[in-house]
């Protein structure tokens, strides 16, 4: 009588996290048409309008990687804080908080020269987005509150902050009482590459990336978060210096997403309102986990995902598709591909009872 | 102030903590039985949806009140399957539930918005409604305010004293020892799972059947996510809970009282009130709690033996 | 490896996507701020589109919960591009994206609502609802027994505290000792945060429950309640039958076919358009019978005299909460003044933030 037994690789199969991705996909779309049918709208014509709106024009492919900008930085910091396991469900707050951090100084200085204001707006940005991020580590390591529940609490009081700021004392005076802040000064928005709608804050993803892959590859510390998210345990038995890489995972992780937030107030808007917040830094959790630790797997998740954002408009637009059919298929994507890895980390053998 | 409000805010809280009362529990159940569950704000906007729509067609709110916690247990599944067949990470698992539960329930629901679906009312217990401050405050509500305060010592019994209860525990303490024992890990986890989606889903339901009779996206508005925290508030314990979800009501009703009976504070930081205390009494419950209360083995999935 | 699959997925993608799409009739889009489903504001302005939907030669899309920002440039670029010919956006903060996509595409007619900017192919449009919101005050004013009146608010725009100091002036109008609070929940639609505010004013005296918001959780409190709702956007008694009394609605249709016909013609201006009840953009509803017969009269009369110009809402003396006098006596209060109002009429019990 044989029995299938399952047992753990020491290894994941090369081809096979590829593999699942591509089928979590394929399942998601499928589900996503089912869906479509469901409502009475044609199912394959809805998968080839979700195609055709994000990448089937020079500017749709613009407009998806001008939306990958924020998604892949806060993907960068939550993909960090994943792998020494802390739960940080909070990049939207650092989001917010960071493109506060940023209005403040373009606010503040806004006859200062670009190469001066930008710079500045881009540290007070990461700056309080670390910060935000800091709150929950030093509550996690101190009184052992969990991390899950506190950075998204911080979520809400942070986009509450926002809309404080913009209703009260940062309310421009000639926009008849609705709430936005002025409009930043020319030397306050992160210009676009000659050309193109895209901006400059491709260049900061593009360094952030490098200087993360940098981090992981050649430092000391980056080796040390490498190894401890595997086993916490023996990671203090070790003598690895567990505090110190939380608060530092936490602090750079909300710095990246506050970052995201500058870049979108400046670079996408020109100034604050409350609908800078769109979910990035929901859509964030989807990508790192889906990409783990590699940013150039990160920055395809992250084009993906954005470009997923992109033709569901389309899909609006043509079939008066729900604007919530996007949540179905980034779920859908996670909900398979945590399934599918499965697959990645067992392998199955065949047994013949003795 | 004064003492004439605040009766109506007692029974205000009541009302508004109901839902994550039945959320609250639910999810002590499951994680009781050691998985930890974070799609409760999934399945609670898809019990929702679910009672609408079936109230709608059926006209049978407590049809519609049953078929919720059918739908949630079912949306539970998915996190089961996902978590105990193919050892998918329960953090990340909940979190996906939670994304696509509320997609999906906003999807089907937004050709529903703006409709209204038969419920229910309150009512008046006989007599007992007269009572000075504790009639209006305990005695005129919904039905389902009474099964909710009904399910805290039928769980508590359940998880205390019931045999089924101790197998469950000891799944979610010493999945081992439990194996061992010849106890079911899997069964016992699965039914912590569905029993526990089936009474958020009853959650759900009390939105969009009682504390309204409508639908909207995004009905739950995070009180799945406040049921979580008020798990760990309530030290896994079905009697704390029910404290936990009034005060929790209490607080979302109070910030609006207090600007009817007119502030000056600027509503953003009012509205910030019921978010802050959750952290505040996150971080209270678990500094104090230096002997962990939460169920040893939480969130740990059962690797398959060679 | 993932490389050479990720090139693989994206040829896949790319093999699937092509072909723009042709406009042969004239084709107008609609950008919405929230779904339309909401029986609120977006639902209203769709209810305008399905009446041009079914003139001859047009056809009509829209795309709805677009948030303000950069996705509405991107959906009406979207449009404009798909050789729309006009284009609706519904919501303040689309008014900067709309004004650099007109700049864009100077072939397409752009009409952006409760906006001030304009440019030679795009216009700005409103109604002056806070003529409806008068009349609904004085319903409320009349049928009123406490004398406090509750408003259920979303944000504290200018449209919306216009809409307050109309209500206002309309209750005291006919009942001059009458108090309007007002609570924020910071939702256009949430109906669990909405039913709980107007509870909380039902909790401190109020009778009459009117809303700026989209959904009827409102209506619904007080009906439980057993008071009296004064309903917006479109007419709510359906959800509360014995206590909605009238409501504030809005009639786009005719004004988007107007719109529409001017730009078929050749004879559009883009200009601002503040049309009122004269045009018919905004209207009360039909009153319910529970409103007494003179009361109905009353208001009828004066409705009348609004939409003959005899009769002005906002003219002066018109104090603010601190006795300070915001318009003299004797004089109108001009549109500038208006659409910029931030603060509440004397009566109001409530803050603007």
């Amino acid at each position: 009588m044989p029995s299938i037994n399952a047992y753990r690789r020491q290894e994941p199969g090369p081809w096979s996290s590829c593999l699942v991705f591509l089928a979590a996909v394929v399942l998601s779309l499928a589900v996503s048409a089912l869906m479509l049918k469901l409502q009475g709208k044609p199912a394959l014509k809805g998968i080839e309008l979700l195609f055709q709106g994000a990448l089937g024009s020079r500017w749709s492919i613009e407009d998806c990687l001008i939306k990958a900008i924020p998604i892949f930085l806060c993907s960068l910091g939550v993909a960090i804080a994943f792998r020494l396991q802390i739960w940080n469900i909070g990049a939207e707050g650092q989001f917010a908080l960071g493109a506060i951090g940023a209005t403040w100084a373009a606010l503040t200085f806004p006859e200062q020269p670009w190469f001066v204001l930008l710079p500045l707006m881009a540290l007070l940005a990461f700056i309080s987005g670390g910060l935000w991020g800091l709150i929950p580590a030093l509550l996690k390591l101190r009184m052992r509150a969990n991390e899950i529940i506190v950075t998204l609490m911080l979520n809400y009081i942070a986009i509450l902050f926002l809309d404080y700021l913009v209703y009260g004392r940062w309310k421009d005076p000639s926009s008849f009482g609705f709430p936005m802040t002025p409009t930043f000064s020319a030397s306050a928005i992160v210009p676009k590459i000659a050309g193109t709608e895209l901006n400059w804050g491709l260049a900061v993803c593009l360094v952030c990336g490098l200087a993360m892959w940098i981090f992981f590859r050649f430092t000391r510390m980056g080796f040390e978060l490498k190894v401890s998210g595997e086993n916490i345990q023996a990671t203090r038995y070790a003598g690895l210096p567990y505090e110190k890489l939380v608060c530092f995972v936490m602090i750079v992780s909300g710095g990246l997403a506050g970052l995201a937030g500058f870049l979108e107030a400046s670079a996408t808007i020109n100034r604050l309102q409350p609908s800078i917040m769109v979910g990035y830094g929901y859509t964030a959790i989807v990508v790192a986990w889906l990409a783990r630790l590699n940013p150039l797997t990160i920055g395809i998740a992250s084009f993906l995902l954005a470009a997923l954002r992109v033709g569901v408009e389309n899909l609006q637009l043509e079939l008066q598709v729900p604007a919530a059919f996007g949540g179905i298929m980034e779920g859908m994507i996670l909900l398979t591909v945590l399934a599918g890895s499965f697959f990645n980390e067992f392998g199955f053998r065949i047994r013949r009872r003795s | 102030m004064n003492t004439a409000l605040i009766i109506p805010l007692l029974a205000a809280a009541i009302q508004s903590g109901t839902p994550i009362l039945f959320a609250t529990l639910g999810e002590i159940l499951t994680e009781k039985s050691g998985v930890l569950n974070l799609g409760v704000e999934g399945m609670m906007i898809t019990g929702a949806l679910a009672a609408f729509v079936t109230a709608q067609l059926t006209g049978q709110p407590a049809l519609a009140f049953l078929i919720a916690g059918l739908v949630g247990a079912a949306v539970g599944g998915i996190h089961a399957v996902v978590c105990l067949w193919f050892l998918g990470n329960q953090v990340v698992s909940g979190l996906a539930l939670t994304i696509f539960g509320l997609g999906l329930a906003n999807y089907l629901g937004t050709p529903l918005i703006g409709q209204s679906a038969p419920g229910f009312s309150k009512l008046a217990v006989p007599f007992l409604h007269r009572l000075p401050v504790l009639g209006p405050v305990l005695f005129q509500q919904d039905v389902l305010v009474y099964v909710a305060i009904l399910l805290v010592p039928l769980l508590w019994f359940f998880l205390e004293k019931s045999r089924w209860g101790l197998h469950l525990r000891a799944v979610g303490e010493h999945p081992e020892a439990a194996a061992a024992a010849g106890i079911g890990v899997l069964r016992y986890r699965w039914i912590g799972i569905l029993g526990g989606g089936a009474l958020v889903g009853f959650g759900g339901a009390y939105l969009s059947l009682a504390y309204t009779h409508l639908w909207t996206n995004g009905l739950s508005a995070g009180r799945g996510w406040i049921a979580v925290a008020l798990v760990i508030f309530a030290f896994w314990r079905p009697g704390r809970a029910l404290l936990g979800a009034y005060l929790f009501g209490g607080v979302m009703a109070f910030q609006l009282r207090l600007q009817a009976v007119g502030t000056h504070l600027p509503s953003s930081l009012l509205l910030m009130l019921p978010y802050g205390l959750t952290v505040a009494v996150l971080v209270f419950a678990s500094w104090r709690n230096q002997q962990t209360a939460a169920p040893a083995a939480l969130g740990i999935n059962i690797e398959p033996n060679d | 490896m993932i490389r050479r699959f990720a090139m693989v997925l994206c040829c896949l993608m790319l093999a699937l996507s092509a072909g723009p799409a042709f406009a042969k009739d004239f084709q107008v889009g609609f950008v919405y701020v929230s779904p339309i489903g909401d029986a609120g504001y977006s639902y209203a302005h769709d209810q305008g589109r399905l009446f041009i939907d079914k003139m001859d030669g047009v056809s009509t899309s829209y795309v709805e919960a677009v948030p303000e920002g950069p996705d509405s440039e991107r959906v009406m670029l979207n449009m404009a591009r798909k050789g729309y010919d006009l284009i609706f956006a519904t919501s303040f903060g689309y008014m900067d994206p709309m004004l650099k996509v007109a700049q864009k595409f100077p072939n397409t007619i752009f009409m952006h609502c409760s906006g001030f900017k304009t440019a030679p192919n795009m216009g700005n449009y409103f109604g002056r609802m806070y003529q409806a919101r008068y009349l609904s005050g004085m319903v409320a004013g009349s049928m009123t027994k406490s004398n406090t009146l509750g408003y259920v608010a979303a944000f504290p725009i200018p449209e919306v505290i216009r809409g307050i100091n109309a209500f206002t002036l309309g209750a005291q109008a006919v009942n001059p000792d009458v108090q309007v609070r007002v609570v924020w929940t910071k939702t256009w639609y949430d109906p669990t945060t909405e039913k709980e505010a107007a509870k909380s004013l039902l909790d401190v005296g109020a009778d009459v429950i009117a809303q700026h918001q989209d959904s009827p959780g409102p209506q619904e409190a007080a009906q439980e309640a057993g008071a009296y709702s004064i309903g917006y956007n479109s007419d709510m008694s359906a959800f509360a039958p014995k206590a909605h009394l009238c409501a504030a609605i809005w009639n786009w249709g005719p004004f988007y076919k107007e719109v529409v016909d001017a730009v078929r013609n050749g004879t559009f201006e883009p200009k601002a358009y503040w049309y009122g009840m004269e045009h018919g953009i905004v209207d009360l509803s039909p009153m319910s019978s529970m409103v007494p017969a003179d009361v109905q009269k009353r208001v009828l009369a004066e409705k009348d005299a609004i939409k003959s110009g005899q009769v002005v809402v906002f003219t002066g003396p018109v104090k603010d909460q601190d006795g300070k006098v915001r318009i003299p006596e004797g004089r109108a209060a001009d549109d500038g003044e208006l659409l910029g109002m931030d603060y509440f009429v004397q009566g109001v019990i409530g803050t603007t933030e």
